[in-house]
């Protein structure tokens, strides 16, 4: 009855189009008002759900894409990319996935990796004569990446939402081949759509251009190679990385590429604070959500439900991995691993599943849900920079998907791809 | 520009500063362990009180410029009639949400105000105060909004 | 609430209580108990505690510090000599008086179970005396008392959360941390730090305590089954406590972790100056006395 009165407040706000931070504390109200819990708790529980030290990487995170995108890191990133594979028919649809790739492996935001790379491909693009809908769709999914790359702050929410110390070195080094997995296959699907669609063709620049390309790029990607490195060489915490990634790329920017100054720093400090506090607003009040939860024992309760259904490992991640998916249609990332971690994780860990594991399977299936409508900030993202509505986005994403489906299965049921790296540090 | 829309912007000024300084602190709490050899004790402390005031802050110029994300499927199937009842309803609800921190945030304020953040020495209540804050700008904005019906999202640009 | 697992002796105590309770009222009095810290961290459910969101409530002694100065007297590093003396004293006027004072804050203090000792492990080397620590960096959970004491001893306390610890042991940002047998085990630390050095600098109890709002709603029946329930679970709390002890420590032995016995006294020495930093009362001042005075001869 409780549980009821908790998800239909819910979805009643969110059908009316109240924002989704706010419906989430409206449920919770309405939740403590029916079991007569003081309201000042739902309160308490949403500024300390973000008074989470690992949480402060998600500002920085979302900051450092934006000053990459104004320093124009960026921007080198497309034109290695574009020298590499920029001769192949639709290369600039392998070329917008490579260029996510690298710059998803110095970003740890996908809606900074959506925006920056979208604003610096699409039009791009375009002037090439590709069709914005195509455009703009591998642009999203190809986002979705930077999600398993590491840095990503999704995956420091996961480490702090597991609430057992789910190491977050981990998670990065586990993420990384299955990015790359990932990454491969939206590339091999953006060509094949390329060829079916018979979209243009680029010249090869020569090795020269290539090389020069490749110099230019390099300050940019030593981002990755300071946040990886002072990660797993101690020198700093994964969310002190975050801190250094936003101080060296502003010093890139503004010493090295020269194109950053005060003003610049400025409108991204205040572009990304809006975006932080968003996500962050929307995480307070899904921690008060949590806490409703909690009480109620639907960790418990739905951990009963699946084990009723089958005790048989492979289902159980099947059906784990179709309410993941169910969710992420209609809600975003950050608030739903805050949610369905304490939720999901100890069933997994039932099925035998590593914690690492599970994460990595978390970022992809929940990243997913970061592009499908209607809820998907990533997908607005894109529809923004490239101006294209959402339902012609719709009609068209469809091979993208599926190759995103595919990835999930695999990495799913090859635990491989994420733990091996594990033992090599 | 409308006074609503003056302290908007204004929120958003002083959250992106906290943003820096946030930044700052972070760095120099490195800085100090690896360079100075012993590590600042208020950083952390300082820094998570200073994220939850900015955080409030820019959450509650959102009300106002319309960017926390929600879904529009109802309203953009509705007639226009229809869609301008839908964002008035919606309007009202974040207004009552935010009248809702302004009360309890306050009672959350005062009943923490004896407890002390530990390395910093100062009441807990600094840390919440800018629940009720945020919460009367939220009910602000949002009954601006209503009135001058303006649509209280647009998913642009983030 | 609680932020230990569900088979930990402080959740198995409060479980025990409930159904103490659930006998001795006919159930009109029961437990729930939410495990695992899934309702969230110790300083933010002892506050939802004193709002009455939650009835009953177990946390470490240390969080009650920046609520309750009173509570800092037995947070003190090297002021209990042996577990013993902690469970003497604690079970006397002295712990008494120190649940007492939570009542004005909103909370009924109800008894104490055990935290063990808390010694340091670090990957350079055995400590025997103070100087072994000059130098080294050493995590301490973000609070003053723990940075105050780790100063005093001549090392370079580093503020860091616990699940950031094994990482940051095994790359080296920090050369050890302290905690009991039990944590030193289940965090699996030791692998990377291997030497355990019994400084038993800390032995701050665990402490179990109940909404004021939800206690006034008890008749004084109940109170009275309420406060005698609570008392009677501690013994069954330390026979458990002592029983995951000795297999925690079977465990590292096993895993050939260095273990030495310290000195206290020239330790002790060191923490006068600290102390006075923190008793900043004449009550505490007496409480600290107290405590002194009550040390095995
Ligand atoms: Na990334
Ligand atoms: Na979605």
């Amino acid at each position: 009855m409780e549980i009821l009165v908790l998800f239909v407040v819910l979805f009643l706000l969110l059908a009316l189009g109240v924002p989704v931070g706010f419906s989430l504390l409206g449920a919770s109200l309405a939740l403590f008002a029916l079991i007569d819990i003081p309201m000042v708790v739902a309160i308490q529980r949403m500024a300390s759900g973000i008074s989470v030290f690992t949480l402060m990487a998600i500002p920085f995170f979302i900051f450092a894409g934006d000053l990459m995108y104004r320093s124009g890191i960026a921007d080198r990133l497309v034109r290695v990319a574009d020298a590499a594979f920029g001769k192949v028919q639709g290369g600039l649809g392998p070329v917008n996935v490579g260029a996510s790739m690298m710059f998803g492996a110095v970003s740890g935001s996908a809606i900074a990796s959506a925006s920056a790379i979208g604003s610096t491909m699409v039009p791009l693009m375009k002037e090439k004569g590709y069709p914005a809908d195509y455009a703009v769709n591998v642009t999203v999914t190809a986002a979705i990446v930077g999600l398993l790359i590491p840095p990503s702050h999704n995956m420091i929410i996961y480490s702090a939402a597991s609430g057992m110390g789910v190491s977050i070195g981990d998670l990065f080094l586990a993420g990384i081949m299955p990015g790359l997995l990932t990454g491969l296959m939206l590339m091999t699907t953006a060509w094949l759509v390329a060829r079916r669609r018979n979209l243009p063709r680029g010249i090869f620049p020569g090795w020269r251009a290539f090389m020069r390309a490749a110099l230019y790029a390099v300050p940019g990607l030593m981002t990755a190679v300071i946040i990886m490195g002072g990660i797993l060489s101690g020198i700093f915490t994964p969310t002190e990385s975050s801190a250094i990634a936003v101080i060296y790329t502003a010093l890139v920017g503004t010493f090295v590429y020269r194109s950053l100054g005060w003003r610049g720093f400025g409108e991204a400090a205040a572009k990304s604070v809006r975006t932080a506090s968003m996500v962050l607003f929307i995480i307070a009040a899904a921690t008060a959500f949590g806490f409703a939860l909690a009480l109620l024992e639907v960790p418990a309760q739905l951990a009963a439900l699946i084990g009723f259904m089958t005790d048989n490992p492979i289902l159980t991640l099947l059906i784990i991995n179709l309410m993941l998916l169910a969710l992420g249609t209609f809600m975003d990332m950050a608030p739903l691993i805050v949610i369905c971690t304490p939720i999901f994780l100890p069933v997994a860990i039932g099925a035998g599943v590593d914690p690492v594991h599970f994460g990595i399977i978390l970022m992809l299936n929940l990243g997913i849900g970061l592009v499908t409508p209607p809820v998907g900030s990533v997908l607005f993202v894109g529809s923004a920079v490239g101006k294209v509505a959402i339902p012609a986005l719709v009609r068209t994403i469809w091979p993208f998907y599926c190759t995103l489906l595919a990835a999930l299965v695999l990495i799913t049921y090859v635990p491989w791809l994420s733990l091996a790296l594990l033992g090599a540090f | 520009m409308t006074m609503t829309g003056q302290t908007s912007n204004w929120l958003i000024r002083v959250s992106a500063a906290g943003l820096i300084a946030m930044t700052a602190i972070i760095g120099w709490q490195v800085f100090g362990r690896f360079v100075l050899g012993s590590s600042p004790s208020w950083t952390e402390q300082a820094s998570l009180v200073l994220m939850i005031w900015y955080v409030f802050l820019a959450a509650a110029a959102g009300v106002h410029e319309g960017f926390h994300i929600r879904i529009e499927l109802l309203e953009t199937m509705s007639s226009p009639r229809n869609a301008r009842r839908v964002r008035i309803a919606i309007q009202m609800f974040v207004a009552a949400f935010g009248l809702v921190l302004l009360v309890f945030g306050s009672q959350l304020v005062w009943l923490v105000r004896d407890h002390v953040i530990p390395s910093l020495g100062i009441s807990r209540g600094l840390a919440y105060l800018p629940l009720p804050i945020s919460g009367l700008l939220m009910a602000v904005f949002a009954l601006a909004q209503a009135k001058a019906d303006r649509p209280p999202a647009a998913a642009e640009d983030r | 609430a609680d932020t230990h697992p569900t088979d930990y002796p402080t959740v198995q105590a409060v479980d025990y209580l409930g159904q103490l309770l659930a006998e001795r009222t006919g159930g009109r009095l029961g437990a729930k108990v939410y495990a695992g810290g899934q309702l969230g961290n110790e300083r933010d459910t002892l506050e939802i505690t004193t709002f009455g969101g939650l009835d009953l409530n177990r946390v470490n002694a240390a969080p009650l510090n920046s609520i309750e100065p009173l509570t800092i007297p037995i947070c003190l590093p090297f002021v209990f000599g042996s577990v013993d003396h902690m469970r003497r004293t604690l079970d006397g006027d002295v712990g008494e008086e120190i649940l007492a004072s939570l009542t004005r804050h909103g909370l009924i203090g109800l008894c104490y179970y055990d935290s063990g000792a808390r010694s340091f492990y670090n990957s350079r080397g055995p400590i025997q005396s103070p100087e072994d620590m000059k130098g080294l960096k050493l995590r301490v959970p973000g609070s003053d008392l723990y940075i105050g004491m780790v100063r005093a001893l001549g090392a370079d306390p580093v503020p860091m959360p616990l699940d950031e610890v094994y990482q940051s042991l095994a790359q080296g940002v920090i050369d050890g941390a302290e905690n009991n047998w039990p944590s030193l085990e289940s965090g699996r630390h030791y692998e990377a730090a291997p030497f355990y050095s019994l400084t038993e600098h800390l032995f701050t109890p665990e402490v179990l305590v109940m909404s004021k709002i939800s206690w006034d709603k008890l008749s004084p029946e109940d109170k009275q089954v309420m406060r005698r329930s609570a008392k009677d679970s501690v013994p069954y709390m330390r026979n458990l406590w002592d029983a995951r002890e000795a297999s925690s420590r079977e465990v590292i032995l096993a895993a050939g972790v260095e273990v030495n016995t310290v000195d206290p006294a020239p330790f002790t020495e060191l923490m006068t100056g600290m102390w006075d930093e923190f008793l900043t009362t004449p009550q505490q001042h007496d409480l600290v006395e107290r405590i002194l005075a009550q040390r095995e001869s």
